[in-house]
């Protein structure tokens, strides 16, 4: 990654007020997203997770406020230059039509060209380990559209890997998969943290998200209501509050992470 | 660009060839390939040099140019919008162009020449799509619905100046308001190539960006282009290079719809295939245009008649094909 080592590295939001049309979805909203580590997002649907998100990646722009990247606005960095840093995969990306699994990886590698040079010699390379770290090497050459949806999700993440960013942000990523293709999706998330990217990514899973993640965002109404690990943030009140469910807190019995149970109804 | 991009490049590029050639050299006044060696070296007699210079040259150059103009134009349009039937044209700068010269031959007769018209008229359209989506060209749904309803008024206008007022010229109005490659000049030839040799570097600096436009706005933005900017220059680029080409040969109709659905299915991957639209504009332009001077029944028909049958029929077929695997 070519900025790994950059230690001054930070991304977040400054009293952001950002809103669609007339209704501000975050108001005077501070975040910055944890350094490092795979954060995931949690929060009842309209919270504003999605918006925050987008924010950060650039694609919607604060009214009142910044969105920093290395406490310089995003607005003031150059596009390519931005792009080479976060990388935003949406909940509902738009596939190609006709695209091959490698065509659409080799789309990653667009920040770092121009339109006086078009190929450099690292991409191949990117979309080899990319299409290879996500196991669709062997895909490589079919069409995107015929694939199920977790193939297809895994191939989405390998143009992610390609892009090479520091920043990694995950729209809702494990909606609409299967239980086997969420667990692939978030082992995909932990591998990128592994690598030394930050991993932002909304999940609706609590026990998925307290498990897999190493940070747990809660947010209600457009504001972080608690942040921190899984273990401390994840509390009955918390979730009785936030999603007004009526709910114990257990171990998971395989990694001892919080396991949200909801009461049984009587 | 891939190995069959470049292969189906070379393959158009022979077509357009051989076209021009036969359409060259055909029939009682033909110039054949001799006598264009001959004027290549300035010996060509003189029947040849008035032909090539007066009569066959000139509206064959015109019809490349133009070709090239409307097939990039429909190329750019397609793929900013997402819409496999938008054109210029369904956004109302042929109707627009059409409107401008009745009203022109109208109210100032014989003081502005056709072109001018079709020019002015057309940017009035447009300007009038731009300003009435209320978001510029940034809305493509907006832009193709409002466009409609532009192109509806400014046919409406063309018809109510053809029937009230231009009854003695209709006829020859009647050929502008189709397009035709009848009488053209080097001068035309001249002004197409121009604009093209401004047009086309602009284009190819954007279509850098535009090859991502397939992604959706947010990736787009999220992989370091921007969609608004992009499409509002796709947009802008692509009505002049349609104004060009209606400037020198009027309305040509389907040109610029049907050029960037040919390339595709050619080619059978996504992308704009910008110069391959081109080629295919071209190349419907020299055909159409060889029809209307050598096949017996449709003689000096206006060529814009050919093409929108031609756009018709394929039109249909397009939509037949779409429908049909819609529903399997």
């Amino acid at each position: 990654m070519n900025t790994s080592s950059r230690t001054t590295s930070s991304l977040r939001l400054a009293d952001a007020t950002v809103a669609y049309g007339q209704r501000p979805v975050l108001d005077g909203f501070d975040f910055t997203v944890p350094s490092g580590r795979f954060t995931a997002v949690v929060g009842p649907n309209g919270c504003g997770k999605s918006t925050m998100l987008k924010s950060l990646a650039r694609t919607l722009r604060p009214r009142a406020g910044a969105a920093l990247l290395d406490d310089k606005p995003l607005g003031r960095w150059r596009s390519r230059a931005v792009a080479q840093r976060i990388a935003l995969l949406p909940q509902d990306p738009v596939v190609p039509e006709g695209i091959t699994v490698k065509g659409l990886v080799a789309r990653g590698r667009h920040p770092y060209h121009s339109p006086w040079r078009q190929w450099l010699p690292g991409d191949d390379e990117a979309v080899s380990k990319a299409l290879s770290a996500t196991g669709v090497a062997d895909l490589a050459e079919q069409g995107v559209e015929g694939l199920s949806g977790g193939q297809r999700q895994r191939v989405w993440i390998a143009m992610i890997l390609a892009q090479d960013t520091e920043y990694v942000l995950l729209d809702e990523p494990t909606s609409f998969l299967d239980v086997g293709h969420q667990v692939d999706v978030l082992h995909l998330c932990q591998d990128m943290r592994a690598q030394g990217r930050t991993v932002l990514a909304v999940l609706h899973d609590l026990n998925q998200a307290a498990r897999y993640a190493d940070q747990l965002v809660v947010m209600d109404g457009g504001r972080v209501v608690a942040a921190g690990q899984p273990a401390d943030v994840l509390t009955e009140e918390l979730v009785a509050e936030v999603f007004g469910l009526a709910a114990e807190i257990a171990a998971d019995p395989q990694s001892g992470t919080p396991m949200v149970v909801p009461v049984h109804r009587r | 660009m891939s190995a069959r991009s470049l292969t189906l490049g070379a393959l158009l590029l022979a077509a357009i060839i051989a076209g021009s050639l036969a359409t060259l050299a055909w029939g009682e006044l033909g110039v054949g390939v001799p006598d264009l060696l001959a004027a290549a070296r300035g010996e060509a007699s003189t029947t040849a040099t008035f032909v090539l210079e007066r009569l066959r040259g000139p509206r064959l150059l015109v019809g490349i140019g133009a070709g090239l103009a409307f097939g990039l134009a429909g190329a750019l349009f397609q793929t900013v919008t997402r819409n496999p039937l938008g054109s210029p044209d369904v956004i109302g700068l042929g109707a627009g162009a059409g409107a401008g010269v009745a009203l022109a031959t109208l109210l100032l007769p014989g003081l502005v020449p056709a072109p001018v018209g079709a020019m002015v008229g057309a940017g009035v359209a447009i300007g009038l799509v731009h300003l009435s989506t209320g978001l510029g060209f940034a809305s493509p749904a907006r832009v193709i619905i409002t466009g409609i309803g532009v192109a509806a008024m400014a046919t409406a206008v063309t018809q109510y100046v053809v029937a009230v007022a231009l009854r003695d010229s209709s006829t020859q109005l009647a050929g502008y308001l189709v397009g035709t490659l009848n009488s053209r000049s080097l001068g035309q030839a001249a002004v197409i190539g121009g604009c093209l040799l401004v047009l086309a570097p602009a284009v190819a600096l954007l279509s850098h960006d535009l090859r991502m436009m397939d992604l959706g706005d947010q990736l787009a933005e999220a992989l370091g282009g921007s969609a608004i900017r992009t499409r509002t220059w796709a947009i802008v680029l692509s009505v002049l290079l349609a104004a060009a080409g209606v400037a020198v040969a009027g309305p040509i109709a389907f040109v610029a719809l049907s050029a960037p659905h040919i390339a595709r299915r050619m080619v059978g991957a996504p992308g704009p295939h910008l110069v391959l639209s081109a080629l295919v504009g071209a190349l419907i332009m020299v055909l159409a245009d060889f029809a209307v001077q050598h096949v017996g029944p449709l003689e000096n028909l206006p060529v814009g008649v050919i093409t929108a049958a031609f756009g018709g029929v394929y039109l249909g077929y397009l939509l037949v094909t779409a429908w049909k695997k819609a529903d399997a």
